[in-house]
């Protein structure tokens, strides 16, 4: 038997009840579409870390902060500036480190605009900040130490936030209200600064001396301090310096101070990620499972239907294995259509998730096949036992079922 | 071309054990028309499907154009019954999705024939039938009479040597069966070797020979005259 014809037979035998093979193959369907999207969401996961990490730049940073996780939230007294130059000053461990103190949905505007004010999140902090996160400037340069001690009002906005506040002018030079507070542009980010950082991009960035920050939002709170340990292997000396100092300094806090390294908070998202992955793909061993078992009760349905057809088959001529392997090429054929409708889901689905989620676009050929290659597992799988079913009948026995 | 020694065939076991064939001791030779008569139930059709190597006897002997039937094996069986015998059953036994040239070319199918070559075959098959009019048409859309012409056609597509057929007028008026018969006379004409079993006496009497059946056993025979 040609495998052309075994394949025109087992199309025209689909063919012949379409509804039927269009409902059977509804769970291998979501099951390759949840495939699909197990793949999508692990490497546009894995894709977009490796971007973040890139860019933050250092594998030497750190942050520390409160135990968010019980509640704690700083007061006026938990960091101080003084705490971060004593830090610099005593711990040999510690390169750079940035306070930060940050206020979200401020609004800013052009001086007397009439516009609607647009919303940023402003990040006050110092230039050590630049040395342990990449900020690339498109124009302009970083505020300096004598800014931040001289309270300057200077601010460097986020790119996309700079084109719609002057989109047809040079924005640099240029005075902004930030909340009716005026403050001069000295720098442009490149567009897409911090998706970590921030809120995944949603509002966009502008960094201000932290001094300045301070003023504008009424406030002494430090929220955290990020900074860089001098090399790679000091990270967890920098923290633990860091930790001790914060202990002695301000004994009655109240606060427990943690430290966390960059490689170890990135380590935290992708292992997100890695139960998000987890999640889908039980949903789709289930799917696939369900759709399988679905696909192997049709072709039993089909097999015992055509019990007379396989015994004529069988007179004719047809051998045990072209038998086995007409049915078999059925339920193979039965998942492929499956999987053609998964891929259609499951593409659509994962370009929705990488659109909202700012991810690069995530399905390749590879996944294609992979989803296909799983299909016809899954039919082979569960369209043995009903194949070599049909396969076993004798022929004459079949020839006089009714 | 066919002898079978002390043919037995059991179906069940213990008490429920059923014997279809009891001993049946015969030979037809190449180029015979025989018919096959008997009461219902004496055993013509385990007789003819084990000489269609469609199952296998429970005892005896059966040695088809020389051969040992019992020592071939499923694949060796399923070649023989593609290439050296065809089928005609008394319900056509069409597949009704296939159109009436594809029902013709299956035979051909498992035997690997390409395709261009199977549909020639297939329509010059259908042409001698009387039916090449009707090469596209669904067998559900055809007549008893038509229905089996397509299915005499799929037995004659590999040329078998013999052409085995069971009760092949059952569902057909008279004057169809006597069509149909008038074609397996051709195909004996021209040296085929024929078993048509029947309960029709003047069907039978197409045979050059009525083998006649009962309980299990080949009880007499006789030759048709004139
Ligand atoms: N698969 C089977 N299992 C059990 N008994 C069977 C089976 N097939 C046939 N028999 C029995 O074997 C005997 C012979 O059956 P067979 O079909 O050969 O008779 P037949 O001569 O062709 O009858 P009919 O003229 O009615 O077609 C019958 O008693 C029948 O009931
Ligand atoms: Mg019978």
């Amino acid at each position: 038997m040609r495998f052309f014809d075994l394949w025109a037979l087992a199309l025209g035998n689909l063919a012949a009840h379409r509804l039927r093979a269009v409902l059977t193959t509804l769970g291998i369907a979501i099951g390759i579409a949840a495939v699909i999207a197990v793949v999508a969401i692990g490497q546009g996961g894995r894709a977009v870390l490796l971007a973040e990490l890139e860019k933050l730049g250092t594998k030497r940073a750190f942050n520390i902060s409160v135990d968010w996780v019980r509640g704690e939230a700083p007061t006026a007294g938990t960091f101080t500036l003084q705490d971060v130059a004593v830090i610099k000053e005593l711990s040999p461990a510690v390169d750079k480190l940035a306070p930060v103190t940050s206020g979200m949905f401020i609004d800013i505007r052009r001086p007397h605009s009439r516009a609607e004010p647009l919303f940023c999140q402003v990040i006050g902090t110092t230039p050590d900040l630049t040395g342990v996160m990449n900020i690339p400037l498109a124009a302009g340069r970083f505020f300096s130490e004598a800014d931040v001690a001289g309270h300057r009002r200077v601010v460097v906005l986020d790119g996309a936030l700079a084109e719609r506040l002057f989109p047809r002018e040079e924005a640099l030079g240029k005075q902004v209200f930030l909340q009716d507070v005026p403050a001069t542009v000295i720098g442009i980010t490149e567009r897409q600064t911090g998706q970590l950082l921030g809120t995944m991009g949603m509002q966009k960035l502008v960094f201000a001396p932290i001094t300045f920050t301070q003023d504008l939002l009424n406030t002494r709170v430090i929220h955290e301090l990020n900074g860089a340990a001098v090399t790679e292997g000091a990270v967890e000396q920098a923290i633990a310096d860091c930790l001790t100092i914060l202990e002695k300094r301000n004994p009655g806090a109240g606060v427990n101070y943690t430290g966390m390294s960059m490689a170890e908070s990135l380590a935290i998202l992708g292992r997100a990620t890695g139960v998000m992955t987890l999640i889908i793909a039980a949903v789709a061993a289930i799917a696939l499972l369900v759709g399988g078992v679905g696909v192997m009760n049709i072709m039993l349905v089909a097999v015992t239907e055509r019990t007379r057809e396989v015994g004529l088959l069988m007179a004719i001529g047809a051998r045990r294995q072209d038998v086995l392997k007409q049915f078999l090429a059925e339920a193979v054929a039965l998942c492929l259509l499956g999987g053609a409708f998964g891929v259609l889901l499951g593409a659509g689905g994962a370009w929705v998730i990488a659109y909202f989620a700012d991810w690069p676009p995530l399905i390749s050929l590879w996944t294609v096949l992979l989803a296909f290659g799983f299909a016809s597992l899954v039919g082979l799988v569960f369209g043995l036992y009903p194949a070599s079913r049909a396969a076993s009948f004798s022929p004459a026995e079949a020839l006089r079922h009714h | 071309m066919i002898r079978v020694t002390d043919l037995k065939k059991v179906y069940g076991h213990g008490p429920a054990a059923v014997a279809a064939l009891n001993g049946v001791t015969l030979a037809i030779e190449t180029g015979e028309f025989v018919a096959v008569m008997g009461p219902s139930g004496s055993g013509k059709s385990t007789f003819l499907s084990i000489l269609g190597c469609l199952e296998r006897p429970s005892g005896g002997s059966y040695y088809f154009g020389g051969r040992e039937v019992g020592a071939l094996d499923e694949d060796e069986l399923a070649r023989v019954r593609n290439a050296e015998i065809g089928f005609v059953f008394q319900t056509f036994n069409l597949l009704p999705r296939l159109d009436v040239r594809q029902n013709v070319e299956l035979p051909l199918i498992y035997a690997g024939v390409p395709r261009k070559e199977r549909r020639e075959r297939a329509v010059a098959m259908l042409t001698r039938v009387g039916l090449e009019h009707r090469l596209h048409h669904k067998p559900p859309a055809l007549s008893g009479g038509e229905q089996q012409r397509v299915a005499v056609a799929r037995a004659l597509i590999n040329d078998p040597a013999v052409i085995l057929a069971d009760e092949p007028t059952g569902n057909l008026d008279s004057r169809t069966s006597h069509e149909i018969m008038a074609l397996f006379k051709e195909l004996h004409a021209e040296g085929r070797t024929i078993v048509v079993v029947t309960h029709e006496a003047d069907i039978a009497r197409y045979a050059g020979r009525i083998l006649y059946f009962c309980d299990g056993v080949f009880v007499r025979e006789e030759a048709v005259t004139g």
